[in-house]
């Protein structure tokens, strides 16, 4: 798998679109630092995982390749999907504490205050 | 090809955090010669921000982000730095409770186990790490515990912590009394020696009695090789990494089988006023339907509230830009329910899975509706329960729709306090050690951590961790003294 930067380029590209998805007016910089943090924890997951990530996130990848980055990440953001809704919740969940921790003036769309 | 590093001493103490240090003092001061490995670094108290996310990334294993396979999953998190957990944990205090000794004692057929020794060792530890209340005033998230509670007419108690404070001084302004602060220095005093950043990988064997140990020492991402000999071995890596060791080494009788943890559900309440401390924990704790479940207060953070507020993005998002108006509250439950860690060969970290039973899960959802009661008698204004979909509870009626709403397998559930993955006792077919923490089936492999503890205590942990483990170092040091 290539990386981008020390970020698996499928991760980075799940991560960037979701965030730019949730928070639309989170400036540039702001989101490739915050998708680089991302990065930085999917590669100090435990082993399984982080096997487990890297795979989820190929899949998604790929299928996004095939139908659509949005379309498929409107339907894994929003279908009970086991395992599978873990992965959205995962990169959200590490991007908003890295977002509103850096930055705790940020909007809820993003924007800063 | 470079040669190994190798060092040679009495006792090899694997893992520096509440059992390794206790362990470490205890044998450095009675004359062994004791070498600690620490995986982690070395970071000083005050360099890092209490529950911040560097702090996570210095000092816990996997910056933090480590989860036990289930339905739900739950997430927990491990110390990873010279101290262990003591270092970054909340040092809320609980003597064992006698009853729980009790029963352990009897059930697990744990030998000169007498409840009055071992508290008596607590009043050692409470001394040594300057336990005590909080000289002078409260956070406003402790206070909103305690006032919630109190309308309520449900017990509750400000938690004594291991810290110290200027005269007088207010509940921000304690020091944590880790390991790195009180039983390393002793042991050091007494000549103990510590390699930090070393990860023992593998304790090598031959029939009964362990030859040496095979670690990695990293420093700037470099990797070498380091071998120990030693007399003896004792792990306290904690109740995760200590049986995937052992596992590693071939030894798996009752090991790793029975993970007992403390689940915990969350809400974050938002109030009229500021309440936020980002770097304190509430000190009150609601102990009216203990012990099955409890409830405290948990780091918040505004990147932590964020977090809590994840579950229901859409409904609970705006709510985080009010994050000084937030605090963040939890409900602990005791768990009839197991977890296994199985160290998998040629991986790296252990596999852990756990299950909580229908009991364990019907209790999250009542912890959860009294807390938001707690919570809404305390004055919040609005509740965010940590479970998808989770309503916003602005009042009682809400309390309703919510409890309606929970299920256990939509919840964020999370833990801290992980035991019992090498319960000790003389009974071997529940426990992977003997009444003293010596592993069946060898002459020289002892486990002296949270590993032992035969089940979870129903209260904070610590102090029974650190208990157990001085009297067991003690009780090594009779022996090998003879
Ligand atoms: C965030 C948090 C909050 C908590 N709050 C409280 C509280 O308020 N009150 C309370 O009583 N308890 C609390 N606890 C629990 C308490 O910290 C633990 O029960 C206690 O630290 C367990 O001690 P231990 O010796 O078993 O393991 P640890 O303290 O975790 O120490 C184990 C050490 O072994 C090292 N290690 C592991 N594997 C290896 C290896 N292969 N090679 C070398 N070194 C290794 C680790 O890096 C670690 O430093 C909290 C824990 C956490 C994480």
């Amino acid at each position: 798998m290539s990386d981008t930067g020390s970020t698996p380029r499928t991760v980075a590209r799940f991560a960037e679109g979701l965030l730019a998805a949730d928070l639309p007016l989170l400036a540039d910089d702001r989101r490739h630092e915050t998708v680089e943090f991302i990065g930085r924890r999917v590669g100090v997951l435990p082993s399984i995982t982080r096997f487990g990530v890297l795979a989820i996130g190929a899949g998604v990848d790929t299928a996004g390749m095939i139908v659509g980055h949005h379309r498929v990440r409107r339907v894994i953001t929003r279908l009970p999907l086991p395992l599978l809704a873990e992965y959205p919740r995962l990169v959200r969940s590490l991007g908003y504490a890295y977002i509103w921790e850096t930055w705790p003036d940020t909007d809820v769309n993003g924007a800063s205050r | 090809m470079t040669r190994a590093v190798h060092h040679d001493c009495d006792v090899l103490i694997v893992g520096s955090g509440a059992g390794g240090a206790t362990t470490a003092a205890v044998l450095a001061e009675a004359g062994h010669d004791v070498l600690i490995v620490e995986e982690g670094s070395w970071v000083e108290q005050g360099s890092t921000v209490p529950f911040s996310l560097d702090q996570m990334d210095k000092q816990y294993r996997s910056g933090g982000v480590t989860v036990a396979l289930g339905l739900p999953s739950i997430a927990y998190t491990e110390g990873r730095c010279a101290g262990g957990g003591t270092e970054v944990n909340s040092g809320l205090y609980w003597r064992p409770p006698e009853a729980t000794l009790e029963l352990w004692r009897t059930k697990y057929q744990i030998r000169d186990f007498a409840s009055s020794d071992l508290l008596d060792i607590c009043a050692e530890v409470e001394s040594e790490l300057s336990v005590q209340k909080v000289p002078g005033e409260h956070t406003d998230a402790s206070d909103i515990l305690r006032r919630g509670a109190d309308r309520l007419g449900w017990r509750n108690d400000e938690i004594p912590r291991w810290m110290t404070y200027p005269e007088g001084a207010g509940a921000t302004e304690g020091q944590r009394q880790s390991m790195t602060r009180t039983y390393l220095p002793r042991a050091f005093a007494s000549g103990a020696r510590i390699l930090c950043d070393h990860r023992l990988d593998k304790i090598t064997r031959s029939g009964r009695r362990a030859t040496g140990a095979e670690l990695t020492h990293t420093v700037d991402g470099e990797s070498s090789a380091v071998t120990v000999a030693f007399r003896d071995v004792i792990v306290c890596g904690g109740a995760i990494q200590t049986p995937a060791i052992l596992q590693r080494t071939g030894l798996r009788h009752r090991v790793g089988r029975t993970l007992a943890v403390h689940p915990t559900v969350k809400l974050a309440a938002r109030f009229d006023d500021p309440v936020n401390t980002p770097e304190d924990v509430s000190v009150f704790q609601v102990k009216q339907f203990a012990p099955n479940i409890s409830f405290g207060g948990s780091a918040s953070h505004p990147g932590l509230v964020a977090l809590a507020l994840t579950d229901n993005w859409r409904d609970f998002g705006s709510a985080v830009t009010a994050w000084p108006e937030l605090a963040i509250y939890y409900a602990a439950i005791t768990s009839e329910g197991r977890g296994l860690v199985q160290a998998i060969p040629g991986v790296r970290d252990p596999l852990v899975t756990y299950r909580l039973t229908k009991r364990d899960r019907d209790l999250l959802g009542q912890g959860l509706a009294r807390l938001a009661m707690v919570m809404l008698e305390a004055g919040a204004e609005e509740v965010y329960p940590s479970f998808k979909q989770a309503p916003i509870v602005r009042d009682r009626a809400d309390l309703a729709t919510m409890t309606s709403m929970f299920a256990a397998s939509k919840a964020s559930v999370m833990t801290v306090h992980l035991c019992s993955t090498a319960p000790m006792g003389d009974d071997e077919r529940r426990c992977a050690t003997d009444s003293h923490g010596l592993v069946h089936g060898t002459d020289n492999v002892f486990v002296n951590d949270a590993a032992l503890l035969p089940e979870a205590p129903g209260v904070n942990p610590q102090a029974s961790v650190m208990a157990i483990a001085i009297r067991n170092a003690r009780r090594y040091c009779d022996e090998r003294a003879g």
